[in-house]
């Protein structure tokens, strides 16, 4: 294993470090593990506390800025954070309209964002939370609410990050993500494994030749795997996944091409051209795209695309607001 | 085996917080197989905060206190899921040694061990069977108030009782996954060991031979 790491037990501390070192024009430590923007909190305004294990940066702590998060708490490596860090980041981005959690679904996170919600409900601070469940192939649709959270966060976090600029009510802020989950979707492929620093090893091993369909963002095996072949097939495959649980013919759409961490960008936008192509037979409208790394898996190699379906609501708060955060911009 | 007083208690955590560390990578690699390959990590993370608090607490600490350290240690700490269901399974020994000054009876443990393992069960809301931590747990559990019954050396019924929990550990290879990341594979999750079902059994044979050294 090489690394640009010290004691593999201290670089979470060491990245929150340098993080909020480099990200000082926009965010500001609320605790050992915990941020919020530099102007938090904002009177009348909700604000989005936002979470999960390190690892995958730029999600979730990157995305802490104006239009999208105000508030994040950092886990260890690919373990949820503590309920301590998240009360501390709730309290900070308080601006008494109350405060919004919005997180990928696993145990852990669910189990440490509850014992949060509750224990600042009991200080009187209105919590409510929105869990996001866009993989498709993490369960069958019928069980859907035990789908993983995966890429389609950063598409989900658009449309609750400009609710809320609009000083929209909590309700109003967690029904808008509510919608933007219910109307995404994401498959992914991994490549390679990832290497978890304190672990050394690779989590898992994949022969050379052969690619895992469903590949969860933290190495957690997908649904099959095939032997390595043309990229197309493969995109065909996995938007043949999207477009069979979810209606996108003739919708308009939000879409990212996402990049696990280890696949260059020319590769990503290899992906695009076929995804756009599947896209135009199916009359499916591209009115907001992005293509770059956004919910990596520390170095794994891979792909996910995320479809969201937009109405007009959507479509308006995703186009017209500015997102100025530690690690992603957009006028 | 001298008294187990509290402080007794903290020496048998540091112990318990080496073996965890020793087995780190054998953890992750049976995390690994159907997880995200980190148990051992957040074990260690964890056992090395409850080192910490272990060694900052005076000689004269209650059993009591040693546990609630271990519990805010986990709480702080942590996360993940393992995080919180040790800081409850902690939290619930210390409430079943309130007012204790020693834990010297079988019967102080049959306490412990059952208080534990069923605020693991209400917060992680598993069933026996769900290939979790709790498959270990609660036949090492009816082994020791089994042994309750029939006196003996309580050094012999921890020792026991850690071999129960370690054979049921590998008996959950034949288990289907009900709860955390290896729900989602199902079948292709039989023949694995359970992770969190073999740390489980590891804390407990690291008290009963921390405790023979206390």
């Amino acid at each position: 294993m090489k690394k640009l790491i010290n004691d593999p037990f201290e670089v979470v501390d060491e990245m929150f470090n340098g993080f909020i070192l480099a990200n000082d024009h926009i965010v500001k430590p609320v605790g050992k593990r915990s941020i919020a923007r530099v102007k938090s909190p904002i009177a009348g305004k909700v604000g989005i506390v936002v979470g999960g294990g390190s690892g995958h940066l730029p999600a979730f702590a990157g995305y802490v800025g104006q239009g999208m998060a105000d508030g994040a708490a950092f886990g260890n490596i690919f373990a949820s954070p503590p309920s301590k860090p998240i009360v501390e980041a709730t309290v900070a981005v308080n601006g008494g309209a109350g405060v919004m959690y919005t997180y990928g679904n696993y145990q852990g996170d669910c189990i440490n964002f509850d014992k949060a919600q509750d224990q600042c409900r009991a200080m009187g601070i209105p919590v409510q939370s929105v869990v996001l469940n866009d993989d498709v192939l993490s369960a069958p649709k019928e069980e859907a609410s035990k789908r993983r959270g995966i890429g389609g966060l950063f598409l989900v976090w658009h449309i609750a990050g400009a609710k809320a600029e609009q000083m929209a009510t909590l309700d109003e802020v967690v029904a808008a993500t509510q919608k933007a989950n219910n109307n995404t979707r994401t498959v992914g492929v991994g490549l390679t494994s990832c290497i978890v620093p304190a672990n050394g090893m690779p989590t898992f091993t994949l022969p050379d030749d052969e690619m895992e369909i469903g590949l969860g963002i933290h190495g957690e095996p997908g649904i099959k795997r095939v032997k390595v072949r043309g990229i197309d097939s493969v995109v065909d495959e996995i938007m043949e996944s999207i477009l069979a649980d979810l209606d996108y013919k003739g919708s308009d759409v939000a879409l990212l091409v996402n990049g696990l961490g280890g696949s260059p960008a020319e590769e990503l936008y290899v992906v695009y051209r076929r995804v756009k192509q599947i896209c135009d037979a199916n009359q499916i409208n591209i009115r907001f795209k992005h293509v770059g790394e956004q919910v990596t898996a520390l170095e794994m190699a891979g792909v996910s695309v995320s479809l969201m379906r937009l109405d007009t609501e959507m479509h308006d708060l995703i186009k017209n607001t500015v997102v100025n955060t530690c690690m992603y911009k957009k006028n | 085996m001298k008294s187990i007083n509290g402080h007794a208690v903290a020496q048998a955590l540091i112990y318990v917080a080496k073996k965890v560390e020793e087995n780190k990578d054998y953890l992750c690699e049976l995390d690994g197989e159907v997880g995200d390959g980190d148990h051992g990590v957040s074990m260690t993370i964890g056992m090395r905060a409850v080192t910490r608090a272990m060694n900052a607490l005076p000689n004269s600490v209650s059993p009591a206190e040693v546990f609630q350290s271990a519990a805010d240690a986990y709480a702080n700490e942590v996360g993940a899921t393992i995080g919180p269901l040790y800081e409850a399974a902690f939290a619930a020994a210390a409430g079943a040694t309130a007012n204790l000054k020693e834990l010297n009876e079988i019967s102080n443990w049959v306490n412990i061990y059952d208080a534990m393992v069923h605020s693991i069960q209400v917060l992680g809301k598993a069933e026996i069977g769900d290939k979790t931590m709790l498959d270990s747990f609660f036949p090492a559990v009816d082994h020791i108030r089994i042994l309750s019954t029939k006196g003996g050396s309580l050094s012999e019924a921890l020792h026991s009782t850690a071999k129960t929990a370690l054979a049921a550990a590998v008996a959950t290879k034949q288990l289907v996954p009900k709860k955390g990341r290896a729900a989602r594979l199902g079948d292709r999750a039989i023949g694995y060991q359970d992770a969190g079902a073999t740390s489980l059994a590891i804390v407990l044979q690291g008290f009963a031979d921390g405790l023979d050294k206390a």
